[in-house]
């Protein structure tokens, strides 16, 4: 008798990794390469490229997750189809010569397409004289940020047992097909927020540019010393309150991109801006490194707030209170467990009807120091890390704070053709004195 | 609202931070402070929701400082104060 196709051993996709998933198709529809980021650690030292290779190469096959790719069960809901060969990681390595930037590689790699469905890891190795740099680029429907800090912790690991740790397999993820009402009733309060923010019309947002322009993305990062980023956390606790960095931060980062909005003569609609919060807690489940443990906040700005630094950070507070107060982000986890039902064309097509074409004016995280990031890397000792990521389009424009070992750095990400050159030097002039820097 | 002592608003507050950060509460200590424990912005605003759902005080339109804040003990005392 023919045996029922199973669910039970298949990790099944949660609607905030479907999500993600519509971020991926949708950046790949406007740019041609997917919604990745890339975690650039700058290495004291140059490790052994044939070493690398080697090590790369035996300790991925210990993650069969790396070489998968999203498949529908046959109950429709998605789940990530495990490969029956070993998984693809590109590695790549330069040598800057003199005169030459690190930047435009960096660039280059976090905009360069994965070579096929079923890799979702890249790992390029630059190096620059005496020091180097390794770029270790993700997919967004693999890993989130603090996912990926914690598998480069277990890269790490594995380096320095000589490629001998065995790392169990996360536990299925089950299809999530059951309590339907709990899971409409957290739809029907997400329907109302998501009705509220799009009220008076769409979203503020910035044109993406004519599509002849170069799609990939540009960056431009600001970095503070541990004791300019020890200020900043005081200054940020003196005027916004103890562990508010996040809306302190936000309230900078949105006076200093309204400058930009004004002097285009953008002046209609609220800012929309959607803030990536990490579900995980410490001391949660230690196999939360693949696939996305993230929920939203949503945040709406008007105008007249802006002007006034202390009221727009009232504004933030309060609205991320009553967030909190209204389980917004649990209410989002569940109710997109019904969106996986949907294409992923649809997805996006969902996405942008909700707020009326823009699915936000500008995106924003603030990722704390978790302590996952490696403090060496492949023998070496890590000076700094940093984040690097291309923003899903529209609204192909984010700022993205990160603070690790003590040390804060801010990223400034942009679709080329959406900020001009001269409005770049503002936002990082602005975001710099703002911090104090 | 509940009559509370300091202590009793203690043990409330270690088992919602416990909570909270999904932590052993056995590792929540009154005199640890909360950023060192992991919270981060929004965990520390859960934690203020709790308290205004027990207490009745909305603590985040009120002006107080890192030293009220920063351990479930000053936070309790705060608490004790304001009730």
């Amino acid at each position: 008798m023919a045996r029922l196709p199973s669910s039970k051993n298949k990790h099944h996709l949660t609607g905030i990794d479907w999500i993600l998933h519509g971020f991926d198709f949708m950046t790949k529809r406007a740019t041609g390469a997917g919604n990745m980021f890339q975690i650039v650690m700058e290495l004291e030292g140059l490790p052994a490229e044939n070493e690398v290779r080697d090590w790369l190469d035996v300790c991925t096959r210990k993650f069969p997750l790396l070489g998968g790719r999203t498949r529908r069960d046959f109950n429709l809901a998605p789940y990530w189809q495990m490969p029956s060969r070993p998984p693809q990681v590109s590695f790549d390595v330069h040598r800057l010569q003199a005169g030459d930037e690190t930047l435009p590689l960096l660039e280059r790699g976090v905009n360069t397409p994965f070579r096929s469905e079923r890799e979702h890891l890249a790992l390029q190795l630059i190096h620059a004289g005496e020091s180097s740099h390794a770029a270790v680029k993700f997919d967004h429907r693999l890993f989130d940020a603090h996912g990926a800090e914690m598998f480069l912790s277990m890269l790490q690991r594995d380096w320095e047992e000589g490629g001998r740790c065995n790392w169990e397999p996360p536990p299925c993820e089950p299809a999530h097909l059951s309590e339907w009402r709990d899971k409409f009733e957290a739809g029907k309060q997400v329907n109302r927020t998501f009705l509220r923010l799009a009220e008076s019309g769409p979203p503020r947002a910035l044109p993406l540019g004519p599509r002849s322009i170069s799609q990939g993305f540009a960056f431009r990062k600001i970095t503070f010393t541990e004791q300019q980023s020890q200020e900043i956390i005081e200054r940020a606790e003196s005027e916004a309150g103890y562990l508010m960095a996040m809306p302190y931060t936000m309230a900078l980062t949105i006076q200093a991109l309204h400058a930009i909005f004004v002097n285009r003569g953008i002046m209609t609609g609220n800012y929309v801006i959607p803030v990536t919060m990490d579900t995980r807690v410490p001391g949660s489940r230690p196999h939360a490194v693949f696939f996305n443990h993230v929920s939203l906040l949503l945040f709406r700005i008007h105008d007249r707030e802006v002007g006034d630094f202390h009221a727009l950070l009232k504004s933030i507070k309060q609205q991320m209170y009553e967030q909190a107060r209204m389980g917004l982000a649990r209410d989002l986890l569940e109710a997109s467990l019904l969106i996986r039902i949907a294409p992923l064309p649809m997805v996006s097509y969902l996405v942008k009807l909700y707020l009326k074409r823009d699915i936000a004016s500008f995106c924003f995280s603030f990722l704390g120091d978790t302590g996952h990031m490696p403090t060496r890397f492949m023998g070496r000792e890590v000076s700094r890390s940093y984040h690097m990521a291309r923003v899903p389009v529209p609204p192909g424009l984010g700022v993205f704070f990160h603070q690790t070992h003590g040390r804060l750095s801010v990223h400034l990400s942009y679709l080329r053709g959406v900020l001009a050159e001269g409005e770049v030097e503002t936002i990082t002039q602005a975001l710099h004195s703002g911090l104090g820097g | 609202m509940p009559e509370m002592s300091v202590e009793e608003i203690e043990e409330l507050l270690l088992a919602e931070v416990a909570n909270i950060l999904l932590a052993d509460p056995d590792t929540v200590t009154v005199d640890a402070p909360l950023h060192s424990l992991g919270m981060n912005s929004m965990a520390f605003v859960e934690l203020l929701v709790v308290i205004e759902r027990v207490f009745r005080l909305k603590l985040m339109e009120t002006d107080l400082t890192k030293e009220d804040f920063q351990t479930v003990r000053s936070l309790a005392s705060c608490i004790s104060r304001m009730t």
